[in-house]
């Protein structure tokens, strides 16, 4: 009976473990009950990943981010607003907080309405510019479905997106077109390292206000693709800020839409379940998650011994060290083994205030659910302190941030080569040991020389 | 049969009458002209091109840092003037593809113009060795067909002695590798100079003795000596031997606390038996023998 309790109790706990690599409690923040029911595919496959959503109005009295100061959710999914903002318990400064304790924010805004200056200031403080009408919506002559909106263009066709860089991961590509109705379009600082687009509008996109229009446009703040329709804002401590412009791209009607292109464009269905479970599962850190397992290092040998002592806490210059790093990638519902995106690198920095070596890591191995990075190098010559680091800070993946300290030490007296070694010292040694003989055969020659007749008469004459 | 026939042609017709209708109901420019008057100068004078109609111009136009580029044209849909809601000129680049746009000033009649300098473009548009594409985006609500073509190519010409302005952003990738740069290691001097000057310092040995036999000097004392006081003379010289027998095996393996005791029974040794064989060498001198 027992144990029967205990495997059911672990088959909960692995049905439980099999989703997000922080958690399963799912905040959503819909103020209009009656809308549950158009996103109801969309929330069906969130609870289908292991998500325990819990829907609330931002109305609600009971509603908070923290309970007895802890976070009381571990994600956040928030529907745009009807009202003036979503009410004092969930404030920009709320929000924030819940983010520096490491939660993650969905929010999706719509171009149907008029964004609150709240949740403005809430993007302004994380770098993401809304434009100062708040009221914008994109609209594009060239990408528009043509079943849906022959005459105001504003469902969007757009590409799934694919790598952001050259040396990025891509966590949102496929296959299929993307269907975004109204969508309220944002803009990215361009100072700030640690945001990211994940959607841009087309090159012949741009906003405009509906309710300010005067027949054509004359003034944009930005278009094409310096419209961000979906980014991403990473913290530092890996919290993820994800921003949707089109919450309307999620309801049923969207989820399996047959949609055409103007001109002679093909009829295709929508991949947008498909982009909602990338973008829910990457926004609740389902993917991209990186985890450090073993790190070692120690003196580089010519035969596999295992004398060698693991992770030293001293070096002396110029020894040959080896180190290593285990990473592994949160998928889905387990961790695999992390590969390296082409054209980057995993780097292992050996520093004292500065970096004296910066050296890519290279695969030298691999686990069920981890792969090892390593390299060899020669410790410098300077001793201090140093440390082996890793800071492996990317777009799209959590941060691998790492410090060991060791001690470098120089040469003790003995380490150095001896000094018969040295030609150059040969000179004096020769020296020490002719003073040496002299001094004996100097010692023998007046214990037992007997006094010359010359020697005397020398002195005679002197 | 006939009556198959017809429909087929009929629809023939249709096919090839569809673009005509498409084309009637799609947007488009005319009566286009780029200009570029440089500041200062006078009325008529820089460069001014027209474009043909929904076409591009074949020749490249260049901005200079002063310069102000200016377009103008009437959009039209089908046939008609028409005003519509976007008339952009789109400029990309076409290596990195980065894009923007700068919006017309639209009259109802559909006639546009926009004015740009260097000012307006962006800091990385200024340092392009390529010349930029340059795009008309016209288009509007409804079911007409948007235009989207080449206008002409753009080229940002600056002269040599401004700085080309560069836009520093940070941005999370990988950095260059360092390797530290290790001190050389000690030289040694070439061998033949180091073996001639231990040759000079080992030839000492042979000079001196040389001068001491050519001043006399001998061991004629020797058996005499030894006849005397034979243990006190043997053990002094072979304390002596032994002491620096010591300070060898410290210079070449030994420890200092290896070294003291053994340096200290010498060393007893060597004062007791040496004060021993210096009283004979002394009973010898009170002999008169030396």
């Amino acid at each position: 009976m027992r144990w029967c309790l205990s495997l059911l109790l672990f088959c909960f706990l692995a049905v439980v473990n099999a989703l997000s690599s922080s958690g399963n409690r799912l905040l959503v923040v819909l103020e209009d009950a009656t809308e549950k029911e158009s996103y109801s595919t969309f929330l069906g496959d969130l609870e289908a990943r292991g998500y325990n959503p819990v829907v609330e109005s931002p109305k609600s009295d009971k509603l908070s981010l923290f309970e007895l100061g802890e976070r009381a959710y571990d994600h956040v999914l928030l529907f745009p607003p009807r009202s003036k903002g979503f009410g004092p318990s969930l404030s920009p400064k709320n929000i924030i907080e819940f983010m520096n304790k490491d939660g993650n924010v969905l929010l999706a805004l719509s171009g149907k309405s008029t964004t609150p200056s709240a949740i403005s200031s809430l993007l302004l403080e994380l770098d993401l510019h809304l434009s100062t009408d708040r009221s914008s919506m994109v609209v594009d002559h060239f990408n528009y479905d043509i079943h849906s909106a022959a005459e105001t263009h504003d469902v969007l066709l757009l590409q799934r997106p694919g790598q952001l860089r050259p040396d990025t991961k891509s966590f949102f590509d496929g296959e299929g077109v993307l269907a975004f109705p109204s969508a309220a379009p944002h803009t990215l600082g361009d100072s700030n390292p640690l945001l990211a687009p994940i959607l841009s509008a087309p090159v012949t996109a741009y906003s405009y206000n509906p309710k300010e229009d005067f027949g054509s446009v004359e003034d944009v703040v930005a278009s094409g693709s310096q419209l961000a329709l979906v980014s991403a804002m990473q913290a530092r401590n890996s919290a993820r800020f994800t921003l949707l412009g089109s919450v309307e791209s999620l309801q049923d009607k969207w989820f399996s839409a047959t949609v055409k292109a103007p001109g002679d464009g093909k009829e295709s269905e929508t991949a947008n379940r498909d982009f909602a479970k990338q973008l829910t599962a990457w926004a609740f850190k389902e993917t991209g998650v990186l985890k450090v397992g073993k790190i070692e290092h120690h003196l580089a040998q010519d035969s596999e011994a295992p004398s060698v002592e693991l992770n030293p806490k001293i070096y002396r210059i110029k020894n040959e060290t080896v180190f290593s790093i285990e990473v592994s990638e949160y998928k889905y519902d387990k961790y695999v083994p992390f590969e390296v995106p082409e054209n980057d690198a995993l780097q292992l920095e050996f520093t004292m205030l500065s970096p004296f070596h910066r050296l890519d890591l290279q695969p030298s191995g691999k686990t069920e659910n981890s792969s090892i990075y390593s390299t060899k190098f020669t410790v410098p010559d300077q001793h201090g302190i140093f440390s082996f680091r890793v800071n492996y800070k990317r777009p799209f993946l959590t941060s691998i941030e790492e410090k060991h300290e060791v001690t470098v030490r120089h040469y003790a007296h003995d380490e150095y080569p001896r000094s018969w070694k040295i030609s150059g010292g040969w000179v004096w040694i020769a020296g020490l040991w002719s003073v040496v003989a002299g001094f004996l055969a100097f010692v023998i020659m007046w214990l037992y020389s007997a006094p010359t007749s010359t020697a005397s008469t020398t002195k005679k004459t002197q | 049969m006939q009556l198959w026939h017809t429909i087929l042609q009929l629809s023939l017709l249709a096919v090839t009458a569809a673009p005509t209708a498409a084309a009637a109901s799609a947007w488009g420019f005319t009566d286009a002209t780029v200009s570029v008057h440089a500041k200062g100068a006078g009325v008529g004078s820089g460069l001014k091109e027209n474009i043909p109609d929904n076409k591009a111009l074949t020749k490249p136009v260049s901005l200079g840092s002063t310069d102000t580029l200016k377009v103008t044209l009437t959009a039209r849909e089908g046939r008609s003037a028409k005003r519509a809601h976007q008339v952009f000129l789109l400029l990309q680049d076409p290596e990195t593809g980065l894009d923007i746009s700068y919006p017309f000033n639209v009259k109802d009649n559909g006639k546009s113009r926009v004015e740009l300098t260097q000012k307006d473009l962006p800091v990385q548009f200024l340092s392009l060795s390529d010349p930029l594409n340059a795009k008309l985006l016209i288009g509007s609500f409804g079911s007409s067909e948007a235009y989207n073509g080449a206008a002409f190519k753009l080229a940002v010409t600056r002269s040599p002695d401004q700085p080309v302005p560069t836009v520093e952003v940070s941005r999370y990738g990988k950095l260059p590798e360092i390797h530290h740069i290790f001190k050389d290691d000690p030289q040694n001097p070439p061998i033949v100079i180091t073996l001639a000057f231990v040759a000079m310092v080992l030839a000492t040995l042979p000079v001196l003795a040389g001068m001491w036999l050519f001043l006399g000097a001998n061991v004629r004392h020797l058996p005499n000596a030894l006849k005397a006081s034979p243990i006190p003379h043997t053990v002094f010289l072979g304390s002596l031997l032994s002491l620096e027998g010591i300070f060898f095996l410290y210079y070449q393996s030994w420890t200092l606390f290896q070294v003291l005791p053994a340096v200290a029974v010498a060393g007893t040794v060597a004062f007791i038996s040496g004060s021993r064989a210096l009283g004979e060498v002394q009973g010898r001198r009170l002999d008169g023998l030396r």
